[in-house]
C-alpha cells in the first residue's frame, strides 16, 4: 500500500461486456482475455473454451504495487461472463486486487465469473476481491488458484453487499512447499449466499489456511461449505466462524477434512452463534449505544477496513463500493 | 454523587440483595469487602444498569438525580464507569480502536506501565492479569468519570504490579476528586488506597460499615467473615 506514487489507473475496466480500459505494467502484459486467447496460444490449455470478456493478466517481474482490475454492470440486465487468467512467473511477487461490482443497485444484472490463477515456482501473491451488488442481482463466482512447489498464496475475499443470490466456488490446489492462506468474509443482508471452498494438499510440506467470516442479518441464508483433502503430507486448518444479527436469517457452516495420508495433520474449528450480552455490556458500559456496539463488533469480525487505491489515491472500500 | 437507598435486587428469581444503604459522597474511597456470592457483583451490576438485575424496591440516586431507569450508556454518560473484573475477549477490535471510540479526554499512554503492542492488540485477546486490568484503567481514565467501581482490582495481580496501578489511580483519579468503589476479599489494595470506608456484604445484606477499614479488614484477616455475623464492635453508620 506504500508504494501508490506510481499509481495512475485500474490496469484492467470493463463495464458490462466491453473493455473499457487496459493500463499496463512494466513486468506484466494485461489483455482482455479474448485478446489473449487469440494472441498466446499456450493461454487456450487454460481456458476451457474461447472466453468473450475478461482479463488476461501475465506477471514476469515482481510489481511493488497492486495491480488493479474491474468489472462494473453499469447497465439493466446485463449478462456477464468474464473468464479470467491470471499467471505468474517463478520467483514473482504481486499484488492483485480485483473490484467486481455493479453501479447501481437496481440494474437485476448477472454476473457469472471463471477465474484461473497460476502461480509457478516460488511466487507470490496477495490478491484482495472485493464485491459489491445490488439487491436485484445474481452473481456466480468460481475460482482456481494452481500453486506450484514453494509458492505463496495470500487470497482475502471481500463482500459486504450481497445480490439476491451470491454462489461461489474457490478450489486452491497446492504443490511441494507451497502454502495458501485464505479468508472469506460476508455480510448478508436480504440475500442468498452458497459458497464453497475446497483446498488440495497434494505435496509434501504443503499449508492450507480456510477461514470463513460469515455475518446473517435480515433475512438472509448463508450455506458454507470449507473443506481440506490432504493427497500428500500437508497441513491443513479451516475455520468457519458465523454470526447471526437477527431472527430470521440462517448461517450453515460445514467445516469438511479428508485426509488420504497418515502424515498429513488437519484441523477445523466452527461455530455459528449472537454477539455475547456480555461484550455488548461491556462496551455499553463505556458510553456506546447498543447499536454502536453492535456495529463496533461487526467490524471487527469483518476484519480491518481494506483500502484500495483508484488513480493513484488509497479509498476505503466501503466508500467505494 | 452516588446515594442507595433500602435496594433489594432480584436475579434469575432469586433474591440476592436485600435492603442495601450505601453513600459515597465526592472523592471518597469506599472499600466493599465480602466473600464470594455474597452479593458485591450483583451490586456492581446493578449500578450499572445491566439487564438481568431487577430492582424490587429502593432507590439509586447518583448526582442528585435517580438513575434506575437509565439504560447502561446513559449512566456512564453521566460518569460512572466500571473497572471489570473479568472483561470479555473481544476479537476484531483493537484497544486503540474502542479508546478512539470512547474517549473523553486525550490519554498520554506514555505514562503508563504498558508494552508498546498492547494498543494495537485486539481487546483482551492473550492479555495477561495485569495488560487486562491496564487496559481497563486506560479506558476508565479515558472516560474522564467521576465515579469509578472498581471490581476485583486486586485478583490475579502481584503486588508490586497492584502498586503501580494504586499509584496510577491516585494520579489519574483521586487528585481529581473521583470518587471510588473497590470491590474486594483481599487486603493489599486497601493498604495502598486507604479508603474512607470499609464495608462488609454478606448473603446480600450490608452488615457492617466503618471509617477504620484497618480494624475490619485484620478482623476478616484472623477470623473470616464468619465472625463479622457475630461482631458487635462495628456497627452500620446509619444506625
Amino acid at each position: 500500500m506504500k508504494n501508490v506514487k506510481n499509481v495512475k489507473s485500474i490496469n484492467y475496466y470493463q463495464i458490462d461486456y466491453n473493455v473499457n480500459k487496459i493500463f499496463e505494467r512494466e513486468g506484466a502484459v494485461i489483455l482482455s482475455s479474448p485478446e489473449a486467447y487469440k494472441k498466446l496460444r499456450w493461454t487456450r490449455d487454460y481456458f476451457k473454451q474461447e472466453p468473450k470478456e475478461g482479463y488476461f493478466i501475465w506477471v514476469k517481474k515482481s510489481i511493488g504495487y497492486p495491480l488493479i482490475t474491474r468489472i462494473t454492470i453499469s447497465s439493466p440486465k446485463v449478462i456477464q461472463k468474464p473468464e479470467n487468467l491470471v499467471v505468474i512467473e517463478k520467483n514473482v511477487e504481486v499484488k492483485i486486487q480485483s473490484i467486481c461490482n455493479a453501479s447501481k443497485k437496481n440494474l437485476e444484472g448477472k454476473h457469472i465469473g471463471c477465474s484461473k490463477i497460476i502461480l509457478r515456482e516460488n511466487s507470490v501473491l496477495k490478491m484482495k476481491h472485493f464485491h459489491s451488488w445490488g439487491k436485484r442481482d445474481w452473481v456466480e463466482s468460481s475460482l482456481e488458484f494452481f500453486l506450484g512447489k514453494g509458492a505463496k498464496l495470500s487470497y482475502a475475499y471481500k463482500c459486504l453487499e450481497i445480490p439476491m443470490k451470491l454462489k461461489t466456488e474457490n478450489n486452491t490446489y497446492l504443490k511441494e512447499n507451497s502454502s495458501s492462506n485464505l479468508i472469506i468474509t460476508i455480510l448478508a443482508k436480504d440475500g442468498e449466499v452458497d459458497m464453497r471452498d475446497s483446498t488440495f494438499l497434494n505435496g509434501r510440506e504443503s499449508n492450507g489456511i480456510s477461514r470463513l467470516r460469515m455475518i446473517g442479518n435480515k433475512r438472509s441464508k448463508i450455506v458454507a461449505r470449507s473443506q481440506i483433502v490432504a493427497n500428500d503430507a500437508g497441513i491443513g486448518h479451516v475455520d468457519c466462524m458465523g454470526l447471526l444479527l437477527s431472527e430470521n436469517s440462517s448461517i450453515q457452516a460445514i467445516p469438511e477434512l479428508i485426509n488420504r495420508n497418515k502424515d498429513a495433520s488437519l484441523t477445523h474449528e466452527a461455530s455459528v452463534g449472537k454477539i455475547s450480552e456480555e461484550a455488548l455490556n461491556y462496551l455499553r458500559s463505556r458510553g456506546l449505544t447498543e447499536d454502536e456496539a453492535i456495529d463496533l463488533i461487526v467490524n471487527g469480525f469483518l476484519g480491518e477496513e481494506e483500502p484500495i487505491i483508484i488513480k493513484g489515491r488509497i479509498v476505503p472500500s466501503k466508500l467505494y463500493m | 454523587m452516588l446515594k442507595i437507598e433500602n435496594l433489594s435486587v432480584r436475579v434469575g428469581g432469586k433474591d440476592i440483595l436485600r435492603k442495601i444503604n450505601l453513600e459515597i459522597k465526592k472523592a471518597e474511597i469506599h472499600a466493599l469487602l465480602g466473600p464470594n456470592a455474597s452479593g458485591k457483583s450483583t451490586l456492581v451490576y446493578t449500578m450499572m444498569g445491566f439487564p438481568d438485575y431487577q430492582i424490587m424496591e429502593g432507590e439509586i440516586d447518583f448526582k442528585g438525580k435517580n438513575i434506575e431507569s437509565l439504560s447502561i450508556e446513559e449512566r456512564a454518560k453521566l460518569g460512572i464507569a466500571l473497572a471489570f473484573q473479568h472483561p470479555p475477549i473481544i476479537k476484531g477490535i483493537k484497544l486503540s480502536k474502542l479508546l478512539e471510540k470512547i474517549s473523553k479526554q486525550v490519554i498520554n499512554i506514555k505514562k503508563f506501565p504498558i508494552k508498546s503492542d498492547l494498543l494495537s492488540r485486539e481487546i483482551n485477546v492473550g492479555f495477561s492479569g495485569g495488560e487486562r486490568k491496564l487496559s481497563e484503567i486506560i479506558q476508565i481514565i479515558s472516560l474522564n468519570p467521576s465515579f469509578v467501581i472498581f471490581d476485583e482490582l486486586d485478583s490475579g495481580l502481584d503486588v508490586e504490579m497492584l502498586e503501580k496501578l494504586a499509584i496510577i489511580i491516585k494520579d489519574k483519579l483521586l487528585n481529581n476528586d473521583v470518587s471510588i468503589l473497590l470491590i474486594t476479599h483481599r487486603g493489599n489494595i486497601l493498604h495502598f488506597l486507604k479508603p474512607d470506608f470499609a464495608h462488609v456484604i454478606i448473603n446480600g445484606e450490608l452488615i457492617c460499615s466503618s471509617k477504620d477499614w484497618k480494624d475490619m479488614w485484620e478482623t476478616i484477616r484472623k477470623y473470616g467473615y464468619e465472625k463479622c455475623k457475630e461482631c458487635k464492635e462495628h456497627k452500620l453508620l446509619s444506625d
